[in-house]
């Protein structure tokens, strides 16, 4: 796998003084350690002093390899601890942990490293002092003089030996006087002692039991004496193995007395003259001894480092590398990644850790996958669920009827907005919450008391009509209250569904009001009249007898005044009861309302009229109600300006629902809230004459053609009317069977 | 990398720097000098001189009863004008010289046998004089040339016993001459 980019640098100026800083410095202090050894090699070689420094191939050795080996540690470690300080800047996974231990083992072993080899040189320096110090030198010179006086003495003590045997040869060395010569010589010569006899640099004759070592070393010593060769001398040798006195004779012939030393004692004085020897040869060469230990140990150093450095940043990232591999693991499986298998092998816990990594990775990707398919089952299930939520939704908000679903607990489980509509539930946060918190507490109770009722009933079931007080008015309302149970019987909850039965009942007065006028038109008609006939019949019949009698005249004038206002009750009343079926036609809707409108500007001049169109004007209506109802609207308007205001008339078509409304604003003083709720029911009048059928046939007209009518507030002030109706005529059946559409104003406002 | 190759160049210069300063101080070079002789009979008698072989430091080890020994090769050759020239004859000699502190002379060792000598100045000048006879091969025609060629290098210093473990892979002193050429006459 690959490691996650993490912490891309890009050079950037502010970083780029820093890095030549960074190279300055480290220029400086390389420079700084080559300084160092230079002036370290400078000093070998003044130590060196006794020797040709340059010629001294283990010194030179032992620089360039510790130069090599320097040259090598900086390479890495430098190298390395950059890398690492790198990293950690770039905030790498593990930088900081191998930083730290790379860190501690260069501690660790630089401190105790370079301790020792300060204590190890000057054990070594002290060590070689003491060896080559005066005392050693003078014990073995002594020494060497004492063996050297002793060697001397046995050979002055063979001279008489020598003596008298030279003396008793004659020119040449003759074999007949020779026993006469050993045995003079014998006696006066230590026991052991042998004679040798040279002529012309030629061993000629000898006595006694010599190693043939010997005689070769004394020939040769002989020979490399002067003093044998000019003929007049005598003198001594002495060697490791022997002390010997020689004459020469006046003929040429050398005579040596020799005596062999025992081997213990030439093996003693071989010991001495070799360490003799090695103490000059330590002397001579102290300096370079010196510093080749000292070189072997900087070597041995410098490799401890080395090796300490090295093992260090192994270590590190024998630790580091499986964290930064499982760190990264760890990043990709946030991602979301469970493909990460982390190639990493070991036997120790890390390669332990490692493989369980892997293995957790593979269950989580086999748990994922087992997860997404109970997942998809679940999502199948939900999207089900949710369709035939929303399908019950659909209905419960397609109806009229408010319905409350309350589960086991008291709590709402579903409610339409129908019933948050008529109860004044808030539309926030009902569902889920306790009913009792979310309805009123007559509500609440008026719910309670028909749960026991359906609790007593055989099948769960009551329906009871009862008046709830919503807002500000008392609001009839048929409720039906039915207990759920499972098929085992057990409670689940219960469904209450309110019905608004003001509109029912509006309409029934409405059909009351037109029955009503209907009689009190036919009952009231007919004598109406007889009387208006014999009033007019006595009127000119006595009119004459009662000229003087103004009573009489007053009186029948009344009684016609009265009656042809009754006339006039009785008519409306009829046009009110037999409201014709509305007859549709595709017609230029505005152009209609405006010539109303027209007729009005004439009609009341004091008043602003004013006509506004919006959307396009072919609409279905039935023209003559329609500029009755138009003409109702402006009549209330006028009158409750007077004679100054305005009133504005606006034909608007909604294409999207598919309906025409038509508004009268005006800006008189308004309706007070308590008359709107009575405002569209018959022989209601705010007016003083008023027949109280206007906005009744208004509301009918409406009705009539599937519309409503409905009044608001104008602003700042005045009252707007809203005639709304379908802008194409619906299926046939439907007008007039739509549900009375008298609107008290609650609808929109 | 960038700093890691100027980390490389500046140790590198500074090394060449070092062993540049180390090696031009140094002492009078050794050499073969006087290179002379006569070719006769199926030898070649070669004499030369070798100057400059110790160092006052050599002498001093030399005092101190450390054995050094000097290895000469003397070559004979047959000189020819247009024409490779042919060798006649090889040998390599040694002679080393030691001090016997015991006995108080310097025991100078040759092939054909020791020679003691009581003073260091009689010791040096025996190491430093040769006489070599070298046996040729093939005819000695009167009158031509003959050359011969001599070099010496020092072959091994004897140091004692714990001296020699620790410069076990090195000599103390590292001297070796040019070859040097001399013409032999014919009798």
């Amino acid at each position: 796998m690959t490691a996650p980019p993490v912490g891309q640098h890009s050079p950037s100026p502010g970083t780029e003084p820093a890095k030549r800083r960074r190279e300055r410095w480290a220029i400086g202090i390389v420079a700084l350690l080559v300084a160092v050894l230079t002036f370290f090699e400078a000093h070998l070689a003044a130590v060196g002093g006794a020797v040709t420094f340059s010629s001294n191939i283990i010194i030179f050795a032992l620089i360039n390899l510790n130069v090599i080996f320097v040259v090598l540690l900086i390479f890495l470690v430098t190298r390395n601890v950059f890398k690492i300080l790198l990293d950690r800047r770039r905030n790498l996974l593990g930088a900081k942990l191998r930083s730290r231990l790379v860190l501690i083992f260069i501690c660790f072993s630089l401190i105790p490293t370079m301790l020792l080899f300060i204590a190890a040189t000057n054990i070594t320096t002290t060590s070689i002092k003491s060896w080559i110090g005066g005392r050693v030198g003078q014990a073995l010179t002594g020494a060497i003089e004492m063996a050297r006086e002793r060697l001397e003495e046995e050979a002055r003590a063979l001279a008489p030996a020598a003596e008298r045997a030279a003396a008793g040869v004659s020119d040449t060395v003759d074999p007949a006087s020779f026993p006469r010569v050993l045995k003079s010589a014998r006696s006066l010569a230590p026991a052991g002692t042998g004679l040798l006899f040279f002529e012309k640099g030629v061993e000629v004759a000898r006595d006694g039991d010599l190693p043939p070592k010997v005689g070769a070393e004394i020939l040769t010593r002989v020979k490399g004496m002067k003093e044998a060769a000019d003929g007049k001398g005598s003198g001594t040798l002495i060697a490791d193995e022997f002390a010997a006195a020689w004459r020469r004779t006046p003929g040429g012939v050398i005579v040596v007395a020799v005596r062999p030393l025992a081997p213990a004692d030439a093996a003693r004085i071989r010991e001495i003259a070799k360490a003799y020897d090695e103490y000059h040869q330590v002397r001579l060469l102290d300096d370079p001894i010196r510093a080749s230990y000292i070189g072997i140990l900087i070597l041995i150093t410098l490799l401890i480092v080395f090796a300490a450095s090295w093992m260090g940043i192994y270590l590190a990232r024998q630790i580091t590398v499986p964290v930064q591999l499982l760190a990264e693991g760890t990043e990709e499986v946030a991602r979301g990644n469970l493909d990460v298998s982390l190639d990493y092998r070991s036997s120790d816990e890390f390669g332990t850790l490692v493989a369980s990594f892997n293995r957790m990775t593979a269950d989580l990707k086999a748990m994922k996958g087992n997860l997404e398919e109970t997942n998809a089952s679940l999502t199948r299930t939900y999207d089900e669920l949710r369709r035939r939520t929303q399908f019950i939704e659909t209905i419960l908000h397609s109806i009229s009827t408010g319905v409350i679903v309350i589960d086991r607990h008291g709590r709402i489980g579903m409610i339409n907005k129908v019933a948050e509509r008529l109860l004044r539930i808030p539309t926030d946060g009902a569902v889920g919450r306790m009913y009792r918190d979310v309805l009123r507490e007559e509500h609440y109770e008026a719910i309670r008391s028909l749960y026991r009722e359906a609790g007593e009933a055989a099948k769960g079931q009551v329906e009871r009509q009862v008046e709830l007080v919503v807002g500000e008015k008392r609001i009839a309302f048929r409720v039906s209250l039915t207990a759920l149970r499972d098929d085992a019987g057990e409670y689940m909850g219960l469904v209450a569904a309110f019905d608004d039965l003001s509109q029912a009942m509006r309409l029934q007065r409405v059909l009351a009001w037109r029955e009503v006028a209907r009689r009190i038109a036919h009952d009231i008609r007919n004598p109406l009249t007889p009387i208006q006939l014999s009033t007019e019949r006595m009127r000119r019949k006595y009119a004459a007898a009662h000229a003087e009698d103004p009573v009489f005249a007053e009186c029948t004038q009344a009684i016609l005044s009265e009656v042809n206002t009754l006339k006039h009750l009785v008519d409306e009343f009829t046009r009110f009861a037999r409201m014709p079926v509305p007859r549709l036609e595709e017609g230029d809707l505005p152009m209609e309302i405006r010539t109303v409108v027209d007729s009005y500007r004439t009609s009341h001049p004091g008043i602003l009229w004013e006509f506004r169109q919006e959307g396009p004007p072919r609409v279905w209506f039935d023209p003559f109600q329609i500029r009755r109802a138009v003409t109702n609207l402006l009549d209330n308007a006028a009158a409750a300006l007077g004679e100054r205001g305005s009133v504005m008339v606006t034909v608007a078509h909604d294409e999207a629902a598919g309906k025409v409304r038509i508004d009268v604003a005006d800006d008189g003083p308004g309706i007070p809230p308590w008359d709107r709720d009575r405002l569209f029911e018959p022989y209601f009048s705010r007016r003083e004459g008023g027949t109280g059928l206007g906005l009744a046939i208004v509301s009918a007209i409406a009705n009539d053609h599937g519309g409503t009518v409905r009044m608001r507030d104008n602003t700042p002030r005045g009252a707007v009317f809203e005639m709304e109706f379908p802008a194409r005529p619906p299926a046939k059946g439907s007008i007039g069977s739509a549900a009375p559409g008298i609107d008290d104003g609650r609808r929109g406002s | 990398m960038t700093l890691v190759r100027t980390l490389i160049a500046f140790i590198s210069l500074s090394l060449l720097l070092l062993l540049s300063g180390t090696s031009n101080a140094g002492p009078p070079v050794p050499a073969i000098s006087e290179v002379s002789g006569t070719i006769h009979g199926g030898e070649a008698r070669v004499h030369f001189n070798l100057q400059n072989a110790f160092t006052p430091e050599m002498v001093e080890a030399l005092k101190s009863g450390i054995e050094i020994t000097f290895k000469t090769t003397v070559e004979v050759d047959r000189v020819y004008r247009n024409w490779f020239n042919r060798a006649m004859g090889k040998v390599e000699y040694t002679r080393s010289v030691r001090y016997e502190a015991l006995s108080g002379v310097y025991r100078l060792h040759r092939n054909d046998g020791d020679e003691l000598l009581p003073d260091v100045l009689g010791a040096l000048e025996r190491m430093t004089r040769f006489e070599v006879v070298v046996p040729v091969t093939g005819d000695v025609e009167k009158g031509k040339p003959y050359r011969a060629r001599v070099r010496a290098k020092l072959d091994k210093v004897g140091l004692s016993e714990p001296l020699r473990s620790i410069f076990f892979f090195s000599s103390l002193w590292d001297v070796e001459t040019d070859w040097a050429r001399g013409d032999l006459k014919t009798p």
